[in-house]
């Protein structure tokens, strides 16, 4: 007898849901989102990985599904070390990582890969700017070791001899330098640090890290957004971000070598040029040693580069084939021109990207 | 001495009909110390800070009805006036994040919101297209449409498994336990389990369809990430809340009811049918929209087992779903492009979060609704 009385809430229920589903669905910018889609590969590709690259992710994922529209691509921004961990497990069929496999992990992905192992190569590559907001002054010239003593709190104004060396040209003012750096956990200064111990290692004296070594001054400040909007803010400030983000911020040159080498994304990609590839790895392995102290002409050692790590066969032939175009895709000329385009990377050199592709080729049915 | 002791109790005989504040006075009082904080205020620190003035303006208003009340009206009414005055300050800083919650959820999610946000979903969003908005050449892309199916759908399941769970508990812990030691045993358990962190819940979905699948479909990689086991992590948050809503409301229903029914020979089951869970529906429909709102907006166990989608998945048993604080969480944190146009991502999280406070505000209207349709006639 009660029953009678559900019946108005149901029939709102219902409606609700009619209303719901008879609209919506639609893509992004609201145009249908069937049709387009040239292949006919079928399926569902999931990542897990490195937050950096997510930008870049979401971008590739947008060409990629408009030209297969049958394939959707998950990709769950966890962190490296749970993208590596997740993969190793199984529970996704691509990676995302800052940093490459270690040894201990790359016997592990014979196992969950089969013997030839995992696959990894660089597909994102970031420069990080040393930004600066110095009244009067337009470019900088610093030298590794003067970033490092900035950043240690060693130098603390800008008519330091140390700098003036470095700028011959400038007319550098009396004023206080505030170096600002991350508060949070990250990966750029994680990177940051990593170029400072290399180049820099006597000024430099704390291993590199996500966390800002504590032993050292500056201000914090939280995520890239929190640095740009303090440099931006403050006259005499100089701080690191991703060069995406620096906006109209100025960019110092780097002194590489003997020459000062202005950011640029064909200098970021060039460093993986002139960077050594991991020994001891299979051939299907292009995980870098990046040569932070290069002197190569041109190279801008300041990058965070991000890997994708594919297994080297998969249980089925439609996952290998999902896989194949997805990875082509991502390291493709357009694909790497579409990640710089939205997400400010740099695009991987040619030469590089006829290497992955070789590597791609061989990813097989296993058993 | 003497004297001191005739006006002390000339004062005694008078104090509840004579020398009585105006009935404005504390809300003058109160005003005045608003101002004056705010003066000291700027005075003192050169700028303006709310907290700082608030708190200036609390310890004056404090001593001000105090010393004023004291004076006129003497000791007995002064204490009771500060009582008022502690009690009633207390309840307006308890409102004050609720409030400045609510107005920057409407002012920010208002202000970026439009029915296109609703309609489409992320597929095809790349940062190309927020650094168009940002730079002012396009509207605002992208949409949450997507995720609002994923709440509503996972809500439901979780509904689905833990109501029927959770109210039948209560009807044995109330009806048939007594006070045995299974009660007791399941009483401690539910306390336990209310007490269990988002993110163990989740883990624990996770792990359980992980090694199901594993044992049946080992090759199907990834897919223990679904929007149901989503659904059965947050049941694990909403049972325990369940149980115990219930069960207090069942203790409410008069043990005459049950035994007048018993006197007129109902059997138990027809008892508790018919006369006990009618009485007290309304409270137990409550207690489960309390529930969902409690786990509506849970962030941890949703991206542990269902992943962030950008697109429609209406299927709760395939493929990974996106639920609005999922969606406002990667938003906000991860936006589609970086640098200026992370803007457009935060607006669109903002956006989600409007919709998610309507949301759970339009499911307390529903259950208010429902449980006054179902409420037992009075005078039948």
């Amino acid at each position: 007898m009660k029953l009678k009385h559900l019946a108005p809430s149901a029939a709102f229920l219902a409606v609700g849901a009619l209303t719901l589903s008879a609209c919506g669905g639609t893509s992004a910018t609201g145009e249908s989102a069937s049709g387009g889609g040239e292949s006919d590969l079928q399926g569902t590709l999931t990542g897990i990985g490195a937050s950096s690259q997510k930008a870049a992710m979401d971008a590739w994922t947008a060409d990629f599904t408009s030209q297969n529209s049958g394939v959707t691509v998950n990709y769950s921004p966890d962190g490296s070390g749970a993208g590596r961990e997740q993969f190793l497990a199984g529970n996704a069929q691509f990676a995302g990582s800052d940093a490459y496999l270690d040894d201990e992990e790359a016997a592990q992905a014979q196992e969950v890969c089969g013997p030839d192992g995992a696959f990894e190569f660089p597909v994102y590559i970031s420069p990080i700017a040393v930004a600066f907001n110095v009244e009067g002054v337009d470019s900088l010239n610093l030298s590794p070791a003067t970033i490092a003593g900035i950043f240690k709190g060693d130098i603390t104004n800008w008519n330091d001899p140390a700098i003036a060396a470095d700028n011959p040209d400038a007319n550098l003012p009396d004023l206080n330098i505030t170096a600002v750096h991350r508060a949070d956990d990250s990966g750029t200064t994680e990177n940051f640090t990593e170029y400072l111990k290399a180049t820099a290692g006597d000024v430099w004296d704390q291993d590199p890290d996500g966390n800002w070594p504590g032993a050292y001054g500056g201000e914090a400040a939280q995520g890239t957004d929190g640095v740009v909007q303090t440099v931006t803010d403050t006259n005499g400030a100089i701080g690191y971000a991703d060069a995406s983000a620096v906006g109209s911020l100025t960019s110092a040159k780097v002194k590489v070598g003997e020459e000062f080498v202005e950011l640029s994304p064909e200098a970021a990609s060039k460093v993986l040029d002139a960077s050594e590839k991991v020994a001891g790895r299979g051939e299907g392995d292009l995980a870098f040693d990046l040569a932070r102290d290069t002197t190569e002409s041109g190279a801008y050692p300041i990058v965070l580069v991000s890997y994708h790590i594919v297994c080297s066969s998969y249980s089925d032939q439609n996952t290998v084939d999902m896989v194949k175009a997805w990875e082509k895709y991502v390291v493709s000329e357009e694909g790497q021109a579409s990640a710089a385009e939205s997400a400010g990377s740099a695009p991987l050199s040619s030469d590089l990207r006829d290497q992955i592709n070789t590597v791609l080729d061989t990813i097989q049915v296993s058993g | 001495m003497m004297l001191t002791t005739s006006d002390n109790a000339t004062t005694k005989t008078r104090t509840l009909t004579s020398k009585q504040l105006p009935k404005a006075t504390p809300w003058i009082i109160a005003v005045a110390s608003i101002i004056v904080g705010i003066g000291i205020t700027v005075v003192a620190t050169g700028g303006f800070s709310v907290a700082i003035a608030a708190i200036i303006a609390g310890v004056i208003n404090l001593a001000a009805v105090l010393i004023i009340s004291g004076a006129y009206e003497g000791r007995r009414k002064a204490v009771d006036r500060v009582a008022t005055t502690i009690v009633t300050s207390t309840f307006v800083l308890a409102c004050v994040p609720l409030v400045s919650l609510l107005w920057l959820t409407v002012s920010k999610g208002g202000a970026a919101i439009n029915f296109d946000l609703l309609t489409r979903t992320m597929l095809g969003m790349k940062g190309v297209l927020d650094q168009q908005y940002v730079a002012g050449e396009a509207s605002l892309a992208g949409g949450f449409y997507h995720a609002i199916v994923g709440t509503v759908l996972i809500t439901f399941a979780a509904c689905v498994i833990s109501i029927p769970i959770g109210v039948l508990t209560a009807i044995y812990l109330v009806e048939y336990a007594g006070k045995n030691r299974l009660g007791k045993a399941i009483t401690f358990l539910v306390d336990v389990m209310t007490g269990i962190p988002s993110i163990v819940a989740g883990l624990f979905a996770f792990a359980l369809f992980s090694t199901i699948l594993g044992f049946v479909m080992p090759d199907a990689t990834g897919s223990a990430k679904t929007g149901f086991t989503a659904s059965v992590a947050l049941s694990v948050l909403m049972i325990p809340i369940v149980v115990r809503n219930t069960e207090e409301i069942l203790r409410l229903v008069p043990m005459d009811l049950r035994e007048a029914s018993y006197a007129l020979g109902v059997p138990k089951w027809k008892t508790i049918v018919k006369v006990v869970l009618p009485t007290s529906v309304s409270g137990i429909l409550s207690g489960v929209t309390i529930a969902i709102a409690r786990v509506i907006g849970e962030t941890a166990p949703i991206m542990v087992t269902a992943g962030f989608a950008k697109t429609l998945n209406w299927n709760l048993f395939s493929g990974w779903m996106s639920t609005l604080p999922t969606y406002i969480y990667d938003s906000q944190l991860r936006p589609v492009s970086p640098g200026d146009a992370a803007l457009a991502s935060s607006e669109r999280a903002w956006a989600a979060a409007l919709v998610l406070v309507i949301l759970v505000m339009l499911l307390n209207l529903l259950a208010r609704f429902i449980a006054k349709v179902l409420a037992p006639k009075a005078g039948r």
